[in-house]
């Protein structure tokens, strides 16, 4: 739903860097992983946090 | 090994990651600190949540989920084991809530990241609540661990043998960690692409352990420094044995 | 830290140390075995699964002298090294 806040292996704080991520690589159209690079998310346990999560909030608020 | 003399030399250093190689530990002092970094330095962690509103997309629990893993920073001595310090939350939609918008009431202890988003809100929507931190050991709950990916590694000594064998395929030799080449040079194994190979193109190498020189990597979540982690770690083992030395006394 | 003595003889010593787990016996059981005068040490943490207790139990024999005294000998080199080490990262 939102960005968990930290990855589920190592504990990292990986939701900061979320916002960024987003403009950048989904929004934008630089590529992902030198955009994790970019930001100090370098371990593949807090990449695929980043790589494989989807933002279900406006998929849910009709059912409020 | 009382008279062992320490050595702490930092190869990377950064407020919040760092790899530092100390020389003169034992292995089980080297897992001593380690485990103490992880689970018995105290952090700041939000621990109980009094919802005023929220009508938020996801529920109390899941929100209170959320806030307990945002670190805090924690000036340790300022503070004891089970302090508390109360932080308020309150957005209106639409927009997200960013941990940045959480409200200290005690400005040493704030959120280390303020870009965590918390919950997104539409229109119409609002979250009003009030939080209290409290400053526990990992031990108690992982949401209190100061430190993140702590671990380390032997320092590796690489020494050269000869020349390879005139017709003998040169082989990739991949290694991760440190080495100390033979004039005493520490050298992440980054720099030439974790393959000695690349290093010692054509020579026959040996690597071996250092005895007694470990390779720390270090990562906090913000809550406290690198040397303050690691200082505290060892100040815990400390504290142990003065209570140890006193128990025994009585 | 609490502790319980189990057993003791002249040169032999099972304690219990309540509250502690492998991070601070580990040190303690290398600090006695690097003292010349303690022939062995070691400890036991049951796992709870094995339905025993869990706290840890030291069990310290000494060559010659008093294994309350080579404890407490040990706790004294644990904070000669925790000291010497916290200047010498507080230093780099």
């Amino acid at each position: 739903m939102m960005i968990p806040v930290r990855c589920f292996t190592c504990g990292n704080v990986v939701g900061e860097h979320w916002d960024e991520f987003k403009a950048r690589a989904r929004e934008g159209d630089e590529d992902p992983g030198e955009v994790l690079d970019d930001l100090g998310v370098d371990r593949h346990c807090c990449r695929r946090m980043m790589v494989s999560h989807t933002d279900l909030v406006d998929v849910v608020s009709p059912y409020q | 090994m009382s008279e062992a003399d320490f050595d702490v030399q930092y190869i990377e250093r950064d407020d919040r990651s760092a790899r530092v190689l100390i020389r003169g530990l034992s292995p089980a002092f080297a897992n001593g600190i380690r485990r103490a970094m992880i689970a018995d330095v105290p952090t700041f962690s939000i621990d109980t949540v009094r919802f005023v509103e929220n009508s938020s997309v996801m529920f109390d629990e899941m929100l209170g989920l959320r806030l307990g893993l945002v670190p805090l920073t924690t000036p340790i001595d300022d503070f004891e084991i089970g302090d508390e310090v109360t932080l308020a939350l309150d957005v209106a939609g639409p927009g997200t809530a960013y941990s940045g918008d959480l409200v200290s009431s005690e400005p040493l202890v704030e959120p280390a990241d303020k870009n965590v988003p918390l919950i997104e809100l539409k229109e119409g929507q609002r979250v009003e609540l009030e939080a209290d931190a409290v400053l526990d050991t990992g031990k108690e709950h992982a949401k209190h661990q100061g430190g993140v990916s702590v671990g380390y590694r032997h320092l590796q000594r690489v020494t050269v043998e000869g020349d390879l064998g005139e017709f003998d395929e040169e082989e990739t030799r991949i290694l991760r960690g440190v080495i100390e080449t033979e004039d005493g040079e520490i050298v992440p194994t980054e720099a030439f692409d974790h393959d000695l190979s690349e290093r010692y193109p054509g020579k026959e190498v040996s690597v071996e352990d250092v005895p007694g020189a470990f390779v720390f990597h270090v990562e906090t979540d913000g809550s406290v420094d690198v040397e303050e982690l690691i200082v505290r770690a060892i100040g815990t083992i400390e504290e142990r044995a003065d209570e140890l030395r006193t128990t025994i006394a009585v | 830290m609490e502790l319980r003595v189990i057993d003791k003889s002249e040169a032999e010593l099972r304690i219990e140390v309540a509250g502690e787990d492998h991070t601070f016996m580990n040190v303690l059981k290398g600090a006695l075995l690097e003292a010349d005068d303690v022939a062995a040490a070691t400890y036991d943490v049951n796992p709870e699964q094995s339905g025993g207790q869990t706290e840890p139990i030291l069990t310290v024999k000494t060559e010659s002298g008093d294994p309350l005294d080579a404890l407490e000998d040990a706790a004294d080199a644990i904070t000669e090294k925790t000291t010497a080490l916290s200047d010498a990262v507080r230093a780099a």
